[in-house]
């Protein structure tokens, strides 16, 4: 018998027998509702990235979160340090015993109070002091890390430890609340060309089922790796491969009725090939309008690669991606803090204020968490280096600020407070265990209920249990 | 029934619910007042001290809901808006039992899920307050409470002895004995010396369970199951039909002779050290901000499989891990009378004895943590280190998450915090170092010196660099001085001067040449440091009292001050700052295995500062260890029938998965001590078992499903993924491509290139890219072999579960998700597996029938059947066609690489090269472009059976 290149002349329905055990396929699992729709069959949802009920009312539905690498200064972007510009250059009056020599940084930019709210910004931001978006934040100044390193830091932000063997806090999103979207995963990173410190460790799904690990989506080359095939294999090629391959699996799974996870396994192919068509489509930008490009600065070079990551962010969490988070490094700066960080806020100070106000005029906002953070906070004062007053910061687990925006949050506010000199939070201080019990909880997850049991015994994102942050709650 | 005394069902004012208790509890019965107060003191009051009290009453300033619960008369007064919160006589009108049973979704307590009470405990808080509440005095209950710490054993469970907790409530507190069924030592069943022991133990829980066990495989399933699981391989055709044969003869014979054999193979060893390499962290850099390599780690990685090849006692294998550098240290001493010139000559040199040697590389498990304390605190770093190892070395031989009692006693298990520090004052005196030590004539000396070339090549690249950056800086900062009329102060000397006497830090150079800079001077630190893996070097330990810094960049054997002393407290909570009782080094008390016969407790070690990991290292060797004898034989069941008998080799506590098989367990345990801590007639005694040689069907699979859904009977074999190494290494060995060179320097496997090249953030630059070996000999290695680097994971490896080794991971996933597709369909590293099969098969016959045969039989140990045979003759011709339409391209190599970063002081971005020498003379593995139209089409079909699930999994 001859078969056409790309028909598919043996392929039988995929056998269901197995789905049942909640063995569901792969990242995004399988499209089973459409699946068995086709067929007639009312299957009730499963898998392991089905959409699943909050555990308690929830505000938000899903997340983008942007990570600043390396650790914006506080006093250099929302929490102005007027005593500090002050006593620029004089000794530091906070240096441990036993340090060497230390001077007072004063933030090299001005600063104002921007919208109807008053929240501060520095005179660097331009389009996030647009009233249309700076109303819409609530600037967390309260939250303190505990390592001063940064991938220990970055771990701790991004999985509740410090060890980066844990899962992520989308990895536990998703692990509550599944995905909408079955073709696309639901925890998506994106991140620059470099890897952010600690690596893939940041998205990990820890002990969590690998249907919840974040999936990488590259920003050159491959988006997902080998998700295109072999230059020489057309589409029909692949199609013809996964019905040869079919032929073989299914009469092998006939004679091995004892193993169930046969038919998830031959179902990760099938929606390999459709994610193949999927994901270039969702990053097929191109679709977008010129007015919606130039809303997320794609149009200048300088704000062009984190206007992308955001806007695609916007199409992903449109198409049901629960979690999004996006990784913008370059603000460790130790000296030159003026040229660094004036880049470093050019460089999203369009994309992100694009992105709150695109969400707004979808209506998105309503339900949707943003959140602007780093991994820690800076000091107020530096090391000389080289023996040079080298004008920058040092990494500082005591201080540190955010933004929070969209679903649930407490809308132009100002949560906690930073001492005068900015070394430390003083007002509505929490660890960071408090702040992801607090997102979890906007989520409708309670962190309490939302465990996993390994290795002995259950476990939580916030580790030992924390709790929710009232003051940033609307 | 309802039998709460009447006049308490109404709503009491406190006073007058005072007085009617006082009034109640005379005249009970004295025996059922006699049993509330044990009752209070036994059941109700530990509830309320560990479950209640952290939130109403320890903390004055933070009290929950306003509600104090430390005495009678704080519950009574109630919380905020409550003033039911116990109504002395009513269990249904006191809220603290709604709240309790969450029956109120706004008051949930305890609220977490894990602390919630049980219905017994809720029961006994409803007889406590039914019989009307009382609270007991503090003398009373103490009374009750030392009254019941002699009885052992009564109806809430053992007390264990311990060296004591920080209180007398955790020390005589009781366990379920079921759960404590580690501790108790090892018992050995009685067994008929006919059969094989473990046979009985298996069916006679089938028996009981009412199922029969599955048939016995066919000789094929069973000679894939022994090859894949002993050398991580599959075996080839011929050895296939040679077994199937024999089995035809004897098959009892047959098979005992074909595990023989596999265990004799050095193969053994390369599967079996991945096991132990999984759970010991192995990596061949130390993860964090840097990811600093550490040079000759691979020593440790070819000790372990030499252990296994060589069966190395058990107890040897511990002994030398724990405490090799001790041992070696002791033996040069002796060798050398004490002579302290000579040792201490010995030791700079590293001209140890074979033996000494040996010992040293098995010190490597105490260095396999990630570690790099880049800007930490001396006293952190330790604690950071000392609390890797003591967790590390719990999970590894004795089965002990030892993070569960840092900071407090241990919540479910016997083991009080004391015991924690007990361990960590044991390898307190610990330094790392990389030390001198001779190669061993065993050890592969392979590459070593194509690998110093390269390495100098790449270092003269970027310290040319380097220095022409720093020569330009250098004179404009003359011409500076010049100008001004001042004499020249090289770069060192001006450091310390005032900014207005000297030029600026970046005089002559622009943002880009300062990028430059700054990315060249961390190559060429990184390349020079890489020569030190043509040193010969272990990744040891050695010990002093002196703290003289850790930096991970460089660590060797420091002077030690002989004034120095070591001090170990209790650390409150975890903390440095809170150094609670001082404790002595030693073992941990629960199993009852004394570390020493002298001193009043036989839980402590010497004090010495040598000798400390010695004498806990024997104590883990110690025949009578229930932990380690049961811990080793459970991994090797483990990985025999993909599940271990105890459900968390790393987590044998109360908490962990209870063995299925406990009498097999113990059998295998004092198996293992009996036969003189040989691992290999373990195997053998579990794969000569009818359990191992079973098949995967079951005339009532249905029901069997229902009844034993994890197949904890164990009624069939049950299937297993293969790992991400046994895919790679059984696709090389398919393909005849596999390198069975042993050891030596890591190789570097041909990975996905755009990971290879993909910038990789580290300190202060971008980490080398991944080049790969450069002939296919070099590359075509068994996995275990390739540079394992903790920033990098081969994608490949990585989708297929190979664990992340910042973590000991003690099971392996296997999901399957949708990439593992992607990278098995389309990646260039499967595809250019196919063509080398796809060549194979051409070489070995030209006609399309017997190409497709001795496919399946090599890809899947079997003959296509005819169905399958015609079908992938129509697809082989249909692919024919389509490749002659087709034309791949040829796949080129780059030469270098331009990178961007951006440049710190300026925030701008800037480019520099980086090369990659080794394609300039690389030998490609033959590629689509390469070969014929013929080729590619069978090379599709071998591609589809490296996809196919019988190829996958083994069954």
């Amino acid at each position: 018998m001859k078969h056409d290149l790309c028909s598919r002349p043996f392929s039988t329905p995929i056998s269901r027998r197995n789905f049942l055990c909640g063995l569901g396929a792969s990242l995004g699992s399988v499209a089973m509702t459409d699946m068995f729709a086709a067929d007639g069959v009312n299957v009730p949802k499963l898998g392991p990235l089905a959409p699943r009920d909050p555990m308690i009312p929830a505000k938000a539905k899903r997340v983008i979160m942007l990570f600043m690498e390396g650790a914006p200064g506080h006093m250099d972007t929302f929490d102005p340090k007027p005593e500090l510009q002050r006593l620029h250059k004089s000794e530091s009056t906070i240096a441990k015993e036993g340090d060497p020599f230390k001077f007072f940084v004063g933030s090299p930019f001005g600063s104002r109070k921007v919208g109807q709210s008053g929240i501060d910004m520095c005179d660097q931001w331009k389009h996030m002091a647009d009233p249309e978006v700076a109303d819409e934040l609530c600037n967390y100044r309260g939250c303190q890390a505990e390592s001063v390193n940064h991938p220990e830091a970055l771990y701790h932000m991004n999985t509740g430890s410090r060890l980066g063997s844990d899962p992520a806090l989308g990895a536990w999103t998703t692990y509550g609340l599944g995905s909408v979207n079955q073709n696309l995963p639901g925890y998506v990173v994106m991140t620059e060309l470099a890897m952010p410190q600690g690596g893939a460790g940041n998205w990990s799904n820890g002990f969590l089922p690998a249907h919840y690990q974040g999936t990488r989506l590259r920003p050159e080359g491959s988006p997902i790796l080998d998700l295109k095939s072999q230059s020489n294999k057309v589409r029909g090629h692949q199609r013809r491969t996964i019905d040869e391959l079919a032929f073989l699996n299914e009469m092998h799974a006939d004679k091995h009725p004892e193993h169930a996870a046969l038919d998830a396994r031959m179902e990760s192919y099938e929606l390999a090939y459709r994610m193949q068509m999927e994901v270039p489509e969702v990053m097929d930008l191109s679709r977008e309008p010129q007015h919606i490009r130039e809303l997320y600065g794609m149009e200048d070079k300088e704000t062009e690669v984190f206007g992308r990551q955001c806007l695609m962010a916007r199409r992903l969490v449109e198409q049901g991606v629960r979690f999004v988070q996006i990784f913008s490094g370059g603000w460790d700066s130790h000296d030159y803090l003026e040229e660094g960080h004036s880049s470093r806020i050019r460089s999203v100070d369009k994309g992100m204020a694009g992105l709150i106000k695109d969400l707004k005029q979808r209506g998105m906002l309503e339900d949707t968490l943003v959140i602007w953070t780093g991994e820690f906070g800076r000091t107020p004062d530096n090391n000389k280096r080289g023996g040079v007053y080298s004008l920058g910061r040092d990494h500082n687990a005591n201080a540190m600020t955010m933004l929070l925006a969209g679903a649930g949050v407490k809308k132009g506010s100002i949560v906690g407070a930073t001492d005068e000199l900015g070394m430390s939070a003083v007002d509505v201080v929490h660890p960071i265990r408090d702040l992801h019990v607090t997102l979890l909880h906007l989520l409708g997850l309670d962190d309490n209920k939302l465990t996993y049991f390994h290795g002995g015994r259950y476990k939580q994102m916030s580790q030992f249990g924390g709790r929710v942050i009232p003051e940033l709650l609307s | 029934m309802n039998t709460k005394p009447s006049i308490l069902k109404y709503p009491i004012r406190l006073a007058a619910l005072l007085a009617a208790l006082s009034s109640v509890v005379p005249f009970a019965r004295a025996n059922e007042a006699e049993d509330m107060d044990r009752l209070f003191t036994l059941k109700i009051y530990p509830v309320l001290a560990q479950k209640c009290f952290g939130c109403h009453g320890d903390d004055p300033d933070d009290i929950d809901g306003g509600l104090v619960m430390h005495t009678l008369d704080d519950i009574l007064f109630g919380g905020n808006g409550f003033d039911n919160v116990l109504v002395p006589g009513d269990a249904d009108a006191s809220f603290i039992v709604t709240a309790m049973k969450w029956e109120d979704p706004d008051y949930e307590m305890p609220p977490k899920e894990n602390d919630r009470l049980t219905p017994k405990q809720i029961a006994d808080f409803e007889t406590w307050i039914n019989a009307g509440a009382v609270w007991p005095s503090e003398e009373r209950q103490s009374e009750i409470r030392l009254a019941e710490q002699h009885v052992l054993e009564n109806e809430d469970g053992i007390i264990m002895a311990t060296s004591g907790g920080l209180g007398d409530e955790w020390t005589y507190r009781r366990y379920n004995k079921e759960e404590m069924w580690s501790f108790m030592p090892v018992q050995k069943p009685e067994v008929s010396t006919k059969e094989n022991p473990i046979n009985g133990f298996i069916d006679e829980k089938l028996k009981n369970a009412g199922f029969k066990p599955a048939k016995k495989a066919d000789a094929l399933t069973r000679i894939r199951r022994a090859s894949w699981d002993l050398t991580g391989l599959p075996p080839t055709p011929e050895e296939v039909s040679d077994f199937i044969r024999a089995d035809k003869k004897d098959s009892k014979q047959a098979w005992a002779d074909l595990v023989d054999r596999l265990l004799e193979s050095p193969r053994y060893g390369e599967r079996w050290g991945q096991h132990w390499l999984d759970v010991a962290r192995y990596s061949d850099t130390g993860g964090m901000a840097n990811d600093y390599e550490k040079s000759n780690a691979w020593r440790y990685r070819d000790y372990v499989i030499r252990a296994f090849n060589e069966d190395k006692p058990y107890d040897q294998f511990v002994m030398e891990q724990l405490a090799g550098d001790e041992m070696a240290n002791a033996s040069v001493s002796e060798r050398l009378s004490g002579d302290a010139d000579a040792i201490a000559n010995i030791h700079e040199k590293g001209e140890y004895t074979e033996q000494e040697i040996e010992w040293m590389v098995a010190t490597g498990f105490l260095r396999m943590g990630a570690f790099d304390t880049a800007m930490v605190p001396l006293p952190e770093a330790r604690q950071i280190y000392l609390d890797d190892v003591v967790n590390s070395v719990g999970q590894t031989f004795l089965a002990t998450t030892m993070r569960c009692f840092k900071c407090h006693d241990h919540k479910f298990d016997p083991l009080p915090t004391k015991d924690y520090y007990r361990l960590y004052a044991t390898f307190a005196g610990t330094q790392l170092a990389e030390r001198p030590a001779n190669y061993l004539p065993d050890e592969n000396m392979l590459g070593m010196e194509e690998g110093k070339e390269m390495v100098d090549l790449m270092h003269a690249y970027a310290s040319d660099r380097m220095n022409a950056l720093e020569g330009k800086q250098e004179a404009a900062a003359k011409a500076w001085f010049e100008e001004r009329g001042l004499e020249y102060i090289n770069a060192d000397d001006r450091k310390g001067l005032d900014d207005d006497v000297k030029p600026p830090r970046d005089i002559g150079l622009d943002y880009v040449d300062e990028g430059r800079l700054k990315v060249r001077k961390q190559d060429d630190w990184i390349w020079n440091r890489r020569k030190e893996r043509f040193d010969p070097m272990v990744q040891s330990v050695y010990n002093s009292a002196s703290f003289k810094g850790m930096n991970a960049k460089k660590l060797r054997v420091k002077d030690n001050n002989p004034e120095d002393t070591l001090e170990n407290h209790i650390l409150i909570g975890g903390a440095l700052t809170a150094p609670g009782d001082p404790v002595s080094p030693g073992v941990l008390s629960a199993l009852g295995i004394p570390a020493s016969s002298e001193g009043e407790d036989p839980y402590v070690v010497t004090n010495d500062l040598d000798g400390r990991r010695l004498a806990f290292a024997k104590w883990v060797a110690n025949p009578e260890n229930q932990l380690t004898t049961r811990s080793i034989v459970n991994r090797i069941w483990q990985h025999h029938f993909g599940k271990p008998i105890a459900g968390n080799p790393n987590n044998f506590g109360a908490k962990g998965g209870k063995p299925t098989h406990p009498k097999v367990l113990d059998y295998l345990a004092s198996s293992l001590v009996d036969g003189g801590w040989k691992l290999k007639p373990i195997h053998r005694e579990i794969m000569l078992s009818e359990a191992y040689q079973k098949s995967g069907s079951h005339p009532q699979l249905e029901k069997l499903r229902e009844v034993d859904p994890n197949n904890d009977l164990l009624a069939i074999y049950e299937a297993r993924r293969l790992t991400a190494e046994e895919l790679r290494d059984g696709m090389l060995a398919i393909t005849g491509e596999l390198n069975t060179e042993m050891g030596g320097l890591p190789i570097m496997p041909e990975i996905n290139m755009e990971v290879a090249l993909q910038p990789r953030m580290i300190q202060f630059s971008l980490a080398p890219a991944h080049q790969p070996s450069r002939t296919p000999e070099e590359r075509n290695r068994r996995s275990i072999y390739a540079y394992r680097v903790r920033g990098q994971a081969d994608p490949f490896l990585e989708l297929f579960n190979q664990p992340n080794p910042n973590d000991s991971c003690e099971v392996r996933d296997s999901v399957s998700v949708s990439p593992q597709a992607f990278t098995l369909m389309n990646s260039d590293v499967v595809t250019d597996r196919s063509i080398a099969f796809a060549l194979r098969l051409e070489n070995e016959s030209s006609r399309m029938k017997s190409q497709i045969v001795s496919a399946f039989e090599l890809a899947l140990g079997r003959k296509p059947n005819r169905k399958e045979v015609n079908r992938m003759t129509d697809y082989l011709e249909d692919m024919r066609v389509y490749h002659q339409r087709f034309e791949p391209k040829p796949v080129e190599y780059p030469k270098e690489i331009t990178r961007s970063l951006v440049e710190e002081f300026s925030g701008k971005p800037f480019e520099y090269t980086e090369i990659l020498p080794v394609f300039e003379n690389y030998v490609p593995d033959a590629k689509a472009s390469d070969v014929s139209a013929e080729t590619r089409a069978l090379a599709d079909l071998c591609l589809v059976l490296f996809n196919s699930h019988e190829f996958v999994y083994v069954y």
